[in-house]
């Protein structure tokens, strides 16, 4: 009986001491992540958190490739050469081959409104890192949603709304999530589009407030904020408003307008002096990798010095139009022929032709010309900091705003200065076919640069291609991309895109 | 088996020898199958309870008191033999083997039990079934054993994962893997080689396996309460057994080769295909265009004529890529066993070596195990045991183990442009590859290397302590600890390699598993016609996981292959993970005269997985049985020889999340501009708690003819409530989904297990056994009244998941091609034909689940002949191939190679009626304004297969004839595995899990091999 005893009692204190000190037990902490209650109440946190909205941008989803080369695809400034297949769908204006920005957008407006919410609860903060967190918070919020509306839903100056009813914005949430019932009961309707744009000027004015010349062009400025709010409001059709914004934003110390080899060599910088705002690419794990990088989208080079080097895929290159604008045609340069380095192009005085050259005989589709706006210029491959405005914009900008304020000499002569800027002779141009010469050199400036597709589109015109045949009328429903079914089937209150 | 109860048999016995007087007789019991001495083997005095056990080589003597005259000689695994002694004082006796396995031992949770007495639903396989099947982990031997075991391999890398299922799926995002135990200590069995895959179960030689038992219905594996649901496998690895040193040697060894090499065009032939296509699509200069694609266009073609520019693409040559990256592999597999021991303490020491290639060079498998088992009886009440299991293996990688990545040999080899040389006439590798493929993977291959090594401890220490006669405490401390080591690196002479000059990636994972289990075991007959049992323990259960991983760019010249060399450090990254789980728990047994029979069980588990006011659960279960053979009516009946029915529910768990998935986060993550970022990555969901599983289990075992013919029927209700789901959660509200208890899955099935013994006459003898599941899977209900889940819709109610817990097909349906214009079309949601599907138009088709699925086994020996074949067979299951969808497409969208048998069906002439569209060279190869030719369930293929898994032959020598070589066995064996698979599949081969892009498919293997006993 002792022994039992004994064998009882082991197996009871074991038992007791396993349920009695259970909870305390089964209690088990991460490591490598911290409780979201709390999380954001040092200064250390809120820098930290911030960072993260800034590198959401750099997904490919957004300015790593589709706000670029996916925008350039869906217009008519170029043609895919099938090397991945990849832009295929997109380029053919194929029904749902289109932009995908919902998600990351959405996610990194969370964050950035966390961080807003937060604000009160920082420990130890200075009232300078307070507005420079509120500020940063609010450009990269206003940014987030311009680049979401844009997208999904028709711009201001032209919105088409036959058969279309209550359509609208993109849902206008500005409250942070961090708890699961919120999260599960929070079904935001779509605001109109002027809501959203409301928002969006608010956001930046706030951010132009709070923010100075900022800490470098990799991170949200008042400048940078100017120039921003000065497309937004072409966007909005605000013409005074761009006028004064892309005044500011020129009279500014951030980024400067260059000309010239200097405009050609600010493509091979690391940084874009030209930059008001990029996104950074600073680490080598960073870079978007052979398949969907800018660089590789655009060309198979790996680098200019030796174009035999293999590099991306070269999937979407410029289309005739585009080659005959700035007079590109192949030009064998030396033998043998099978040397990739023994070709270039022939170009016209455009300085924005020096951006293109022919790429290499690696891909399928054999020795293309090529875009070079991104070459691997942060340092290793297929990583490129992507210039989100430039300050040259401030000019295009302000010559359209003028145009439509029937400033046409200023806009013309803002024109003109422009375009010696890149080497081209004055024209004399009025009325509409000054607009045209406008949105021409827009298209120009800004090959690679997704801005071509929502030209298009603030202006109500039909996408016209020759390779591949495209006519694809404004009333078209693919102008629009469909918003995530999940978020349409999850969400009573919000309404698909017409045709989706 | 018979080993393991040796010892507890011999203590009770050594109890119960007699005091009575009477006269002594002694003799011998022998093995007719050896001719050896059989130690520990039952002597019992016919009516009495006087008894003794043989000694080490199989003798007793026995106290036969006066008045009986019947001795009984038993031993588990050989038939029973009654022996009237009359006046012998001598007798000696030579047990034949158990064909009919009338007492087996079987095991359960947390002990074991005779068969006869099992009233849950439990598969048992045991070691001979598998042995020498040159499969580097269990899990993979499995197939087609059990009813209701669903085993599928992932792919054909040795030493890769194996995809179980036991009665169906039970999770759609939590795990669907059972709880594996070996010797007593729960595994751990989640992979996370970076660099190719290691499946953890690799670590034991299947020869070192006595039998595995599968624990199906809830009922029996609720004693494993919040991790059982998905059904659970004890392996019992194999023990010493009393007697001489017995020594073991085993080789065999042989080759594997491909099973299929796909029929794919060659280079004239892709032309004409490319030429034609281009010709479909109104180009002007179809020869040069086509040319041009595949890199072959003279530079002086504008000065030649169309048909001399065809002349060229019609000579094009062949080259064979597949045969030159596929091939046979070697095998070889040594191992040496020693086992005996005394009354005192027994031993089994193992060693074994284990080498495979795959078919894709260099991708292998080379593994080393040790084994230790030991039992020492310390004293009359207490006895201590133990278990090592030691091993290392050591993986060549391949580039990827899925994937369409250029450089991939299993992708490229069949996909690559026929009419690229693999070599230059100088025997240097071809580096102008044409076609989308631009690499040449055989130069790839060659150039890059990396390993993968896992290194695993798994073992236990056991404490039995006789407490009283019928009560036992038991204590197990047991770890399994596994360390995975790898490196990968990209050669800077490869593409993929040169943009960076070379890439060394490294990983170290490390896991520790603690456990400990200490139970106490009672046993109790009342009035001789009630008997009780009862198991009463608690356990707990800690597992850290930790890993540091990195990789650099950047290196001098190809030889420096180390990551010290880089220039650039590119990433450094790792990770602390842990969770721990406290039980309690007990069972009851029950039964009257052995004819009525109950088990009660209960489970109560904490586990720090789950959110804070859901943190404990209790698993009950109730089992019942009848046994209607020792009913009177029955007992003396000559056809009736076992007929058992049994009823069973219970609960289990699934706790197969990750181990902070009830918290809400911020994690590190999101650096930006050379800072470091944090990031929101979960939300807390203080409620999580696991997914129940409810089994409702009807069952009947049966025998006929003295169990000549045995098996079982089961038909089952599984249902999984409270499923962890990750419900979708709006991105507007800044996450994707939320784990959370929602929704209710469905799986019912029959499982039906035969086994005959169809001749046995003049030494020859035929074995069959068979099985068959059926199974149906469904998913009941979700939450807030949906009929799918909105961001995946395949995730139905009313639908069946897939393997993996994946969605059912939900596709739009497939109708032909148009006869007159060759365009491919598709039926709309209203069965009208489109060429554009829309979302609207999908419907569902079913999953990649397989729903009917089991084995056949026959076995014929005659005189030390020994003839098996085994064959295991699949229906119902569907889906799509990734690397059959690349070829379907003709190389219209890009430049790959096409099936032959698939490019002869595309439609050519108008009012041909065919399934493959005309092709065309436009919108990435379809038709403009069409869907891709692969869309909707264009490219589906159905799974089935029937294969011969398993052929073998061998001869066993008389025992009589190598004893005067001084041996006591000797076998020699010929063995084939996978030899011949029915089906119409197009692809590689239907057994794999995932996209199926750029796997390496399963192989066949022959093998010789020899075993040796002295």
């Amino acid at each position: 009986m002792k022994l039992i005893n004994k064998a009882f009692l082991s197996l009871a204190l074991t038992g007791s001491l396993l349920v009695s000190s259970c909870d305390s037990l089964l209690q088990v902490d991460p490591r490598q992540s911290i409780d979201a209650d709390g999380a954001l109440t040092t200064p250390d946190a809120m820098n930290a958190a911030l960072n993260s909205v800034y590198s959401k941008l750099r997904s490919a989803r957004l300015y790593g490739r589709d706000l670029f080369a996916v925008s350039d695809a869906l217009a008519d400034v170029g043609q895919t050469t099938s090397n991945s297949g990849r832009l295929i769908g997109e380029n053919n204006n194929q029904p749902g081959a289109h932009f995908g920005t919902w998600q990351t957008a959405y996610f990194a407006i969370n964050e950035a409104n966390l961080i807003l919410d937060g604000l009160s609860k920082v420990e130890g903060a200075s009232a300078a890192q307070l507005a420079r967190w509120e500020g940063e918070a609010k450009f990269l919020r206003g940014l987030y949603y311009f680049d979401l509306v844009k997208v999904y839903s028709y711009i201001p100056t032209a919105i088409y709304e036959p058969g279309v009813i209550g359509q609208g914005g993109v849902p206008v949430v500005t409250e942070g999530v961090i708890s699961s019932g919120v999260a599960l009961s929070r079904q935001p309707a779509r605001a109109t589009i002027n809501e959203v744009y409301a928002q969006i000027y608010r956001d930046l004015e706030d951010a132009k407030r709070l923010l100075g010349a900022g800490r470098g062009v990799q991170y949200g400025s008042g400048p940078a904020a100017s120039a921003l709010l000065s497309r937004v409001a072409l966007y909005r059709g605000d013409y005074p408003k761009v006028v004064t914004e892309s005044g500011l934003a020129l009279a500014s110390s951030v980024g400067t307008v260059l000309s010239g080899a200097a405009y050609v060599n600010g493509w091979r910088a690391p940084v874009n002096p030209e930059s008001m705002f990029e996104v950074r690419f600073a680490l080598a794990e960073e870079s978007i990798g052979v398949n969907e990088s800018l660089q590789s989208t655009y060309t198979a080079l790996l680098n200019l010095t030796n174009k035999n080097s293999q590099g991306g895929w070269g999937d979407f290159i410029p289309n005739a139009s585009v080659r005959a604008l700035f007079g590109l045609s192949a030009l064998q340069i030396g033998t043998p022929a099978t040397d990739n380095n023994n070709w270039d192009v022939n170009r016209n005085a455009d300085v924005r032709a020096q951006l293109f050259t022919t790429g290499n005989t690696v891909r399928g589709a054999g020795r293309q010309i090529e875009n070079t706006k991104f070459m691997s210029k942060s340092g290793f491959a297929y990583a490129d900091n992507v210039p989100v405005i430039r300050k040259s914009e401030m000019h295009l900008n302000r010559a359209e705003a003028n145009y439509h304020l029937n400033n046409q000499s200023a806009a013309l002569t803002e024109l003109n200065a422009f375009k010696a800027l890149r080497g081209l002779p004055a024209v004399t141009l009025s009325g509409n076919a000054l607009l045209e010469e406008i949105l021409l050199e827009r298209l120009k400036e800004f090959i690679g640069e997704g801005q071509r597709f929502f030209d298009l589109k603030r202006y109500g015109r039909a996408i016209v291609k020759t390779t591949p045949a495209v006519n694809l009328a404004f009333d078209d429903f693919k102008i629009l991309p469909p918003i995530p079914q999940r978020e349409v089937d999850g969400n009573p209150n919000i309404k698909q895109n017409r045709g989706y | 088996m018979r080993k393991i109860l040796l010892l507890g048999l011999m203590l009770f016995l050594v109890n119960a020898v007699a005091f009575a007087q009477g006269r002594v007789v002694t003799g011998t019991v022998t093995s007719v199958e050896d001719g050896m001495g059989v130690p520990g083997a039952t002597v019992l005095v016919k009516g009495t309870t006087i008894g003794t056990a043989t000694d080490i080589d199989g003798k007793y003597s026995i106290n036969v008191p006066a008045g009986s005259n019947v001795l009984v000689f038993t031993f588990v695994g050989l038939t029973s033999q009654e022996v009237n002694i009359g006046n012998r004082s001598t007798i000696n006796v030579a047990l034949e083997s158990d064909i009919t396995a009338l007492s087996e031992v079987i095991v359960t949770g947390y002990g074991t039990q005779p068969k006869r007495e099992v009233t849950g639903a439990v598969s048992s396989v045991k070691g001979d079934a598998i042995q020498n099947l040159p499969l580097q982990s269990f899990d993979r031997a499995l197939q087609g054993r059990a009813s209701g075991v669903q085993v599928r391999s992932s792919n054909g890398l040795p030493g890769g994962a194996v995809n179980i299922r036991i009665r169906g799926v039970g999770s759609i995002n939590a795990g669907n893997e059972p709880l594996f135990i070996v010797d007593g200590v729960q595994l751990n069995n989640q992979s996370n080689a970076s660099f190719t895959q290691s499946n953890p179960l690799a670590f034991l030689n299947p020869n070192d396996i006595e039998s595995m038992e599968i624990l199906k219905d809830a009922a029996s594996a609720a004693i494993y309460g919040s991790q059982a649901a998905n059904g659970v496998v004890i392996i019992t690895t194999k023990k010493g057994k009393q007697g001489k040193a017995k020594f073991e040697f085993n080789a065999f060894s042989g080759e594997t080769q491909p099973m299929k090499f796909l029929d794919v065009l060659g280079g004239s032939e892709w032309y004409a295909m490319r030429r034609d296509a281009l010709v479909n699509t109104a180009n002007t200069a179809p020869e040069a265009n086509a040319l041009n694609a595949m890199g072959r266009l003279p530079s002086n073609w504008a000065t030649l004529t169309r048909p001399q520019l065809d002349a060229l693409g019609l000579a094009l040559p062949t080259y064979d890529w597949q045969r030159e990256v596929m091939g046979a592999g070697r095998l070889n597999n040594y191992e040496m066993s020693v086992s005996g021991g005394d009354e005192k303490t027994t031993f089994f020491l193992s060693g074994s070596y284990n080498y495979q290639e795959a078919s894709f060079r260099p991708v292998d498998f080379e593994r080393g195990t040790v084994r230790i088992a030991l039992t020492h009886q310390a004293t009359k009440r207490l006895s201590i045991e133990t278990n090592m299991n030691l091993s290392t293996f050591q993986q060549n990688v391949p580039f990827a183990v899925e994937g369409s990545f250029l450089g991939n040999p299993a992708f490229s080899a069949s996909a690559v442009l026929p009419h690229n040389a693999i070599y230059n006439e100088d025997g240097t590798f071809n580096t102008a590859i044409a076609g989308v493929l631009g690499q040449n993977v055989v130069l790839v291959n060659s150039y890059n290397s990396g390993i993968q090594r896992t290194n695993t401890a798994v073992g236990n220490l056991i404490t039995n302590y006789k407490i009283a006669n019928n009560l036992t405490f038991r204590s197990l401390f047991g770890l399994d600890y596994r360390l995975l080591q790898g490196d990968n690196y990209r050669d800077p002479r490869t593409p993929d390699g040169a943009g960076v000059i070379g890439r060394s990636s490294v990983q170290s994972d490390w896991r520790t598993r603690f456990i400990t289990t200490q139970t106490l075991n009672w046993n109790k007959t009342f009035n001789g016609v009630h008997n009780v049992s009862a198991i009463a323990g608690v356990e707990y259960l800690s597992e850290t996981r930790e890993g540091i991983s990195g990789a650099g760019i950047g290196f001098p010249t190809f030889q420096f292959r180390t990551i010290q060399s880089a220039a650039t450090p590119e990433s450094v990254s790792g990770f602390w993970t842990g969770y721990r789980r406290a039980s309690v728990f007990s069972s009851a047994n029950y039964d009257y005269k052995k004819k009525y029979l109950v088990t009660v069980t209960a489970r109560y588990d904490g586990s720090s997985r789950f959110g804070t006011e859901n943190r404990y659960g209790l698993f009950p279960s109730i089992r019942l049985g009848w046994s209607m053979v020792e009913e009177e009516f029955l007992k003396n009946s000559s056809t009736i020889s076992e007929m058992k029915f049994r009823a069973s529910y219970g609960l289990t768990g699934n706790d197969q999340i990750g181990n902070f998935d009830a918290r809400g986060l911020y994690g590190g993550g999101g650096n930006y501009s050379g800072s470091a970022g944090i990031v929101p990555s979960s939300l807390a969901n203080l409620g999580l708690s696991w997914e129940t599983n409810n089994t409702l289990n009807l069952g009947l075992d049966y025998g006929f003819f003295e169990n000549r013919i045995t098996g079982s029927i089961d038909a089952f209700d599984r249902r999984t409530k409270d499923l962890l789901l990750s419900q979708p959660i709006l991105w507007t509200n800044g996450f994707g989904g939320i784990s959370n208890n929602v929704g209710e899955l469905q799986n019912r099935g029959l499982e039906f297990e035969l086994s005959t013994v169809n001749v046995d006459k003049g030494g020859f003898r035929w074995n069959s056994s068979f099985n068959i599941t059926k199974l149906d899977n469904q998913i009941v209900s979700l939450y807030s009244g949906l009929q799918f889940l909105p961001a995946n819709p395949g995730i139905a109610v009313g639908q069946p998941v897939g393997r993996s817990g994946e969605g059912a097909i939900f596709a739009a349906e497939y109708a032909g091609v148009n006869p007159a214009t060759g365009r491919p079309m598709w039926l709309d949601i209203n069965g009208n034909i489109t060429y554009l599907p829309l979302a609207a138009d999908r419907k569902y088709y079913g999953s990649s689940l397989g729903t009917v699925f089991g084995g056949l086994n026959n076995t014929f020996t005659y005189k030390g002949f020994e003839f098996t074949t085994f064959f295991t067979y699949e229906y119902g299951g569907i889906g799509s191939d990734g690397q059959y969808g690349f070829l379907r497409e003709n190389g219209t969208r890009l430049a790959l190679n096409a099936l032959r048998e698939v490019n002869d069906r595309s439609w050519k002439t108008p009012g041909q009626i065919t399934d493959i569209p005309r092709n065309v060279t436009t919108n990435g190869g379809n038709e403009t304004r069409g869907a891709g030719r692969n869309s909707g369930t264009a490219a589906l293929l159905k799974y089935d297969f029937i294969r011969l898994s398993q052929l073998t032959l061998a001869y066993s020598f008389k025992p009589s004839l190598v004893n005067r070589i001084g041996l006591t066995r000797a076998r020699i064996y010929a063995q084939g595995v996978n030899l011949w698979t029915y089906t119409d599949y197009p692809g590689y081969d239907p057994e794999f899990t995932g996209a199926g892009t750029g796997q390496v498919p399963l192989t066949k293997s022959y093998t010789l091999g020899v075993q040796i006993g002295f």
